[in-house]
């Protein structure tokens, strides 16, 4: 889609959750580089140069065989949900359970309260393709704290969501941060930002503009 | 792994078996073919019976040689008169001869047609070399020669086919299981974001690979058990009885160990290495 030669951030400097865990939004018009931001603290790219340190190790020195246990201790919520199509909503959620090792009775006891705080427990035994967009993200958020993160990072959560599933969304982060987890949460929304009131970052062709504790969505 | 990757399967473990049963079919005719080869040995007219029995029992001590059978003169005179029963005028010019014109003869297969000169250096340099009246070898060394170098060119071309074959098959099925893991990729990056590990990830696309390769084998296993019995009587017919149906039988056992192994072998490596490029980076 890009150039080889594009420069999608540039001089692109941040510390979130020095202090404790923050809510922060990272806020930009399409193309301003949020999601290539994402996928850097995924370590989905590597910064040509620069570092990104999280627990105190630059996570582009992390060995491919070590990556999956980086990404153990952080929740992912995508736009496109990111759902495995031939497991139900209970085996989804399960999976990240699974793979950080844990016991069936573990998995057995914890998914099912999971469920409840998305409030999917009735559609436990559903594939992704008979949920509506709300749900399918619901259970990508109880997948997400399954393995119970440090950091929620979330790409455009509610972008394929009607006004009410997004609201539901944005109030099931807000929880999860009560909770003690960091939320990143990347998004053009400009109702989301302003109802917030919590710290925003604001991009622009790949450079911060702004950095605000109680920010607004400001173009 | 779908319908698809299994018959794909299906079809290079048959394709293999194949092989190995042309070769079994090859090498039952060319066995025809060197049984059709021997030399006659004519001794002189003053040969006994019992010296011609001494000659044979000291023929067939020699490891080259495989059988020796005595054609008396009158053997010789009835096979000709059988050869010629339908030419009259020179059936006539025998009676009119009066006398058995025929030289008693032995006849000496060796195991191998290139061994017959090695037969002739020994008859040639032994006592029996005043015994022998005349060798036909040197009519026949030409065609000998032409059918050892026919035999080892279809044994040498056959092998070469075979593996060329081989090789075609496997790449096609692996290259079907590879799409099929393409298939799977977007899934297998969702497992990644995940922090599934790696052997995590692999772990079910192998047991699919072995599943598939077991259900192929299998399945190849009981096509080509099938097809053997009903083909049998039409394949012994085309190379004088070679009996596919039985040949498959007596080695089913080892058959269906290989077929299966193979299968086995060839989703979990194709498996392995498909799935190796989304598992990098």
């Amino acid at each position: 889609m890009y150039k080889p030669d594009t420069v999608a951030l540039k001089n692109v400097s941040f510390q979130i959750g020095a202090n404790g865990n923050e809510f922060v939004s990272i806020v930009g018009k399409s193309g301003a580089g949020k999601t290539t931001l994402i996928r850097l603290l995924l370590r989905e790219e590597e910064p040509t140069s620069g570092k990104i340190i999280y627990g105190g190790k630059n996570i582009a020195e992390i060995k491919n065989k070590d990556l999956s246990i980086f990404r153990q201790k952080i929740g992912c919520v995508f736009q496109d949900y990111r759902l495995l199509p031939n497991k139900t909503v209970f085996e989804n959620v399960a999976y990240a359970m699974e793979v950080m090792g844990a016991t069936d009775y573990e998995i057995l006891r914890d998914v099912p309260r999971l469920l409840e705080i998305v409030g999917l427990e009735d559609r436990a035994k559903h594939f992704p393709l008979g949920l509506s967009g709300g749900e399918k993200q619901r259970t990508a958020i109880a997948r997400a704290l399954a393995v119970r993160p440090e950091v929620i990072i979330a790409d455009e959560p509610t972008g394929n969501l009607d006004p009410y599933h997004t609201r539901d969304i944005i109030n099931l982060l807000e929880k999860i941060y009560d909770l003690g987890a960091t939320v990143i949460l990347a998004t053009h929304d400009k109702a989301i930002i302003n109802s917030l009131s919590r710290r925003v970052i604001t991009l622009d062709n790949g450079e911060i503009i702004r950095d605000e504790e109680k920010g607004r969505f400001i173009l | 792994m779908n319908v698809a990757t299994v018959f794909v399967l299906i079809v290079t473990i048959s394709l293999i078996t194949t092989l190995f049963i042309s070769e079994g079919a090859v090498k039952h005719i060319i066995a025809q073919i060197k049984e059709k080869i021997d030399i006659s040995v004519y001794v002189a007219p003053e040969t006994s019976n019992e010296e011609m029995e001494i000659i044979k029992d000291r023929l067939v001590e020699m490891p080259e040689v495989q059988a020796v059978s005595i054609v008396s003169k009158e053997d010789a005179l009835e096979q000709f008169r059988e050869r010629h029963k339908n030419d009259p005028v020179l059936l006539e010019s025998l009676d009119i001869v009066g006398t058995n014109p025929f030289y008693a003869s032995l006849n000496i297969r060796a195991n191998d047609p290139e061994q017959y000169a090695a037969i002739l250096e020994v008859l040639n340099s032994s006592s029996l070399d005043d015994i022998i009246y005349k060798v036909d070898y040197v009519e026949k060394k030409t065609v000998i020669e032409k059918l050892s170098g026919f035999i080892t060119n279809v044994n040498t071309g056959g092998l070469l086919m075979a593996l060329a074959l081989g090789v075609v098959a496997v790449l096609v099925a692996f290259n079907t299981i590879r799409v099929a893991i393409y298939d799977a990729s977007k899934e297998i990056s969702i497992m990644r974001l995940v922090g599934a590990p790696n052997r995590f990830i692999r772990g079910p696309f192998i047991v699919q690979g072995m599943i598939a390769g077991a259900i192929a084998a299998l399945a190849s296993f009981f096509i080509l058990l099938l097809v053997s019995y009903f083909l049998a009587p039409k394949i012994d017919a085309m190379t004088n009885g070679f009996n596919v149906f039985s040949w498959f039988k007596a080695r089913a056992f080892g058959l269906f160990f290989v077929q299966l192994a193979s299968g086995i072998a060839l989703g979990v490596i194709s498996s392995l290495i498909a799935i190796r490029k989304y598992l990098t980076a």
